[in-house]
């Protein structure tokens, strides 16, 4: 909140009010402009041995964007709990996770000891459903300690029913609001205005109480020669309270001060530099200054006093006034604004003036050529808004691109090809200077689009435009550039990983997480190491003497590190790390820690509908379920896995690995047919992968043709088939151990599954054990002949206990879940730091280890450390650190 | 000006404009009618009578520049055509 300006009186009975409400869990302030709504809430905050914290965010005029609204809640819950003086300040990201920002300021909030009071000033310009709907959670779960007061002009979308039924909703209203007659006289007096008590009396009754009527009038009388004339003229005129005292203000005001006042009304917000500029006069600052300190509706928005604003409705009326006094300037004072903003950076203020001016290709011109810096930048809604400002029916087809850009976000990417291709027929007939730009940026998003469609001609198609230097005429151009760059990089190594798993993806992710960090894009940076994470189980996979799994979980983390720093652990961009960490725990026969992960990469993916990262979702959940021996369950998500795989466009580099699991997990519930249908439907390169001929030894074991499945693996055991990676090579020598022991050849068996050891080893893989059923298999061979004796015990142990007999005992719900900090946390436990050291390692308060570790404890159900570490080995939670 | 309301004709609401009466109190000047310049004002005693043509979305647009102006709405009516002139000023006048 700004400074607040010397109060003229004290309203005790309303602070008392107040102090009542307090009480509550949630106080709401409703009543129209001008009542005094935020005056009585600084007056309460202000006053000396106000217990608590406050935390106060002043909702941005007409704010259509909900990230833009969390992160500034966000910000002002960690500047009252101290929370901002350690760890990053929370940033913004192209895709915005609305739930799990709500529950981010819970957990802020929950995590700050004593009394905390979150204000949140002029909700009713909060105009964003979802950011309301977030908001109703947020106030009907607040921790114990957490008061909200909440001012609205009018009553806004809240359901809080709840609260009301619980008596935990307080109310305060217009009438509630009104200055008596007796505190009209105390404001009199108090701002030194002689009065008599019949011209108070008037005053009061043709203001009706209303704060702002009665702090207009003090302002006019302050210095009158004849208070009671003015008093009984007022009195005597039927203009409206604000109309009539605004005029009179203004009246009485310098000329050079009304001209200020007037030609900076169309200004959300103003400095000095920038009235100097609308008035062409020096010297606007001090007008400012004294204005504030006048307590003339001015306000100022930080503690230098170098921003200020005019209260609402006086903005409002001002500006009615400047239209009809100089309707002429307005588009001239609107573009001088746009340019003053434009050189300062302020991208999203140029394009509302330059709207404003009634410039509408310029403005769309402008939105086209920022929209990457501002989805970059997590403005992607404001964007979004900006475009639904343009006047419906006049065509602007550069917006074609800006469409595209939301459609690509959102995951619609028909709708995205369809405005892709208005914005290509644009370019040909825009200007040269100006096509370059277009076709670049129409590249990169065709980029995105057929990376996310899994249609890797189309993107090599379209990185031509990285081979071509940055050659930019202006710094503009060489930033949108290194952005495109960046971007095309990541989409480029993305596509290749998942087409075809070739070395240039790492190669290309590598470029673009460097070039990501130079010019401070951290998103990009993320994203870039995220795909990384999920590219490097291609790279690893040919050779197993590396561990490729602790290696891709080493790569996975550290991208999850770096994006939990920048507050976007549960967002779509770190989702493929997320989730290649959970397939990695179940090849690793984590199953249990695998589906904790993968619960995580599901709440990222809330706001991400796309085929493409969907497809990997249900195959991991897949495995999950095979691993653990529920073949049914499995079965439904490989098929879903399936039917979103037909829905891309190209080849992809899992295709055969889905379709051989899908086909083996059908023939052993006994679909030997429809498996053979589909083997049968396969073009000859797919029929012939590793992983389709094991799929196909599965069909003969299962039609009790054991021959038959020794002679499908023949071409994968001997190095001829193409296999995805080892573990295609490790089923294969299992089922040919399970087709030998059907044929009654125990030593060829016991070879087989000695080999299937061996490759296993370094990984200390343990899935295709699981999946293939080869506990009998294991448990014949003599363990004095096998050199993997603690390996196998590994294997038989996690076997036994996902065995369809024990499934019930695994499917009981487990402890309640630890959220990512806690875990963190936990991880230090069994060390001997003690909790500030461990703050220290995490870089976060000890506070928020404190809380974590109540948290831990309770979640854990014990008392003190030791047996909280004791549990967690049980639960295998600590397992997860063991790779670092 | 500055609102941008949902399309409010999708649910089966009358798409096509019609006439309203909006009364205020107090008595607008050039200022605050120059918000309203689809509107035509008349004063009526103490109170500003407000109709012109509106549909659904310039409607809640005016109702919201009411709200920012801080006016006193006192009656909003739609004028259907069966009744009589609204201007005549026959009805409350609080």
């Amino acid at each position: 909140m700004a400074p607040a300006a010397p109060r003229l009186i004290d309203r005790g009975d309303l602070l008392a009010a107040l102090d009542r409400a307090a009480t509550r869990k949630v106080t709401i302030i409703s009543a129209p402009a001008g009542s005094g709504k935020t005056s009585l809430l600084r007056a309460w905050a202000g006053r000396p041995g106000q217990p608590g914290r406050l935390a106060v965010l002043q909702v941005q005029r007409d704010q259509q964007d909900a990230q833009q609204f969390w992160l500034a809640l966000l910000d002002a819950v960690r500047q009252a709990t101290g929370a901002d003086s350690g760890a990053e300040p929370p940033a913004a990201t192209p895709d915005f996770n609305a739930p799990a920002m709500a529950d981010r300021v819970l957990s802020e909030l929950a995590d700050a000891h004593g009394g905390i009071t979150l204000v949140i000033d002029d909700l009713h310009e909060l105009t964003s459903p979802e950011a309301l709907a977030q908001l109703t959670r947020l106030l009907t779960n607040l921790p114990p300690q957490v008061h909200a007061m909440l001012t609205t002009r009018h009553d806004v979308g809240l359901r809080l029913h709840q609260l009301r039924l619980a008596g935990d909703l307080a109310e305060i209203r217009a009438a509630d609001l009104r200055f008596s007659e007796r505190e009209t006289r105390e404001l009199l007096d108090a701002s030194g205005i002689e009065l008599s008590d019949a011209g108070a009396a008037l005053l009061h009754q043709r203001t009706e109480g209303w704060a702002a009527g009665l702090r207009l009038a003090t302002i006019s009388l302050a210095g009158h020669p004849d208070p009671e004339r003015f008093v009984a003229e007022f009195s005597g005129s039927d203009r409206t309270v604000a109309e009539y005292l605004i005029a009179e203000m203004l009246e009485r005001q310098p000329p050079d001060v009304q001209d200020l006042l007037l030609r900076t009304s169309l200004l959300d917000r103003v400095n000095g530099e920038l009235a100097d500029l609308l008035t062409g006069r020096p010297g606007s600052e001090r007008i400012l200054l004294d204005l504030q300190d006048a307590n003339a509706f001015v306000e100022s928005l930080d503690p230098e006093r170098t921003w200020f604003r005019y209260h609402h409705l006086f903005g409002d009326l001002l500006r009615l006034e400047l239209r009809r006094t100089l309707p002429e300037e307005v588009p001239a004072l609107h573009r001088r604004a746009a340019g003053w903003f434009t050189l300062q950076g302020q991208v999203v203020e140029a394009i509302r003036h330059t709207q404003a001016a009634g410039d509408w290709p310029e403005a769309a011109r402008l939105l086209a050529d920022h929209s990457f810096s501002l989805t970059l930048d997590g403005q992607a809604q404001t964007i979004q808004a900006l475009v639904r400002a343009f006047p419906p029916g006049t065509d602007h087809p550069e917006l074609a691109l800006v469409r595209a850009m939301g459609d690509l976000a959102q995951g619609r990417l028909d709708q995205a090809a369809a405005h892709l291709a208005v914005a290509e027929t644009h370019a040909e007939t825009a200007p040269p200077d100006r096509q370059r730009r277009l076709r670049v940026a129409i590249a990169s998003l065709q980029l995105s689009l057929a990376r996310r469609r899994g249609h890797l001609a189309g993107v090599i198609e379209q990185v031509r435009f990285l081979a071509s230097p940055v050659t930019g005429q202006s710094d503009e151009d060489i930033a949108l550039d290194s952005d495109l760059r960046a971007v095309a990089l990541m989409n480029l190594g993305t596509a290749e990983a998942w087409s075809l798993g070739l070395p240039d993806a790492e190669r290309h992710l590598r470029e673009g997480a460097v070039l990501a960090r130079e010019i401070g894009r951290p998103y990009l940076e993320v994203g870039c190491l995220a795909q990384l994470g999920f590219a490097s189980i291609f790279h690893g996979a040919a050779m197993p003497n590396i561990q490729p799994f602790a290696m891709t979980q080493a790569r996975c983390r550290e991208a999850i590190a770096l994006a939990e720093r920048h507050g976007w652990g549960a967002e779509p961009v770190i989702a493929p790390a997320l989730m290649t960490l959970a397939g990695t725990m179940v090849f690793l026969g984590e199953f249990d820690e695998g589906e904790r992960w993968l619960r995580r990469t599901e709440r990222a993916l809330q706001t991400d509908t796309g085929p493409d990262i969907r497809l990997l979702l249900h195959q991991t959940a897949g495995i999950l379920h095979a691993g653990r021996g529920r073949r049914h369950e499995a079965l439904e998500e490989l098929g879903a896995a399936e039917d979103l795989g037909s829905q891309l466009e190209g080849p992809q580099a899992l295709a055969s690995q889905v379709t051989g699991w899908l086909l083996a997990t059908q023939a052993r519930l006994g679909m030997t047919g429809e498996a053979r249908a589909a083997i049968a439907a396969l073009d000859d390169e797919r029929a012939s992968s590793g992983e389709i001929r094991n799929a196909r030894a599965v069909i003969c074991l299962a039609e009790g043709d054991p021959a038959g499945a020794l002679g499908a693996v023949a071409d994968v055991l001997d190095g001829t088939a193409p296999v995805l990676g080892y573990v295609t090579v490790v089923e294969a020598h299992l089922l040919a151990g399970l087709a030998h022991r059907e044929l009654g050849d125990q030593r060829a068996a016991s070879q087989a599954a000695e080999r299937a050891l061996a490759l296993a080893e370094s990984d200390r893989l343990i899935l295709p054990f699981a999946m293939t059923g080869s506990a009998g298999l294991l448990e014949a061979l003599p363990r004095h002949q096998t050199a993997h004796a603690a390996l196998l015990a590994d294997i038989l142990d996690v076997l036994h206990g996902s065995s369809p007999a024990a499934k019930e005992q695994s499917s009981s719900p487990p402890a309640e879940e630890l959220s990512p900090g806690e875990l963190r946390v936990l991880r230090y436990l069994p060390t001997n730091l003690s909790r500030p050291e461990i703050a220290g390692e995490l870089s976060v308060s000890p506070n928020t280890v404190n809380a974590h570790v109540r948290s831990i404890y309770a979640k854990l159900q014990v008392r003190d450390r030791s047996s909280a570490v004791r549990r967690a080995r049980e639960l295998r939670l600590l397992a997860a650190g063991r790779t670092r | 000006m500055r609102f941008h309301l949902p399309a409010l004709n999708h649910g089966g609401m009358d798409p096509a404009p019609a006439r309203y009466v909006i009364r205020i109190n107090g008595h607008l000047g050039a200022t605050v009618l120059s918000a309203f310049p689809a509107l035509a004002p008349q004063h009526h005693g103490a109170h500003t009578v407000l109709t012109g043509l509106l549909d659904q979305s310039g409607l809640y647009g005016v109702l919201a520049e009411i709200e920012a102006l801080g006016l006193d709405l006192l009656e909003l009516r739609k004028f259907t055509p069966d009744r009589e002139s609204p201007e005549t000023g026959h009805h409350r006048s609080p």
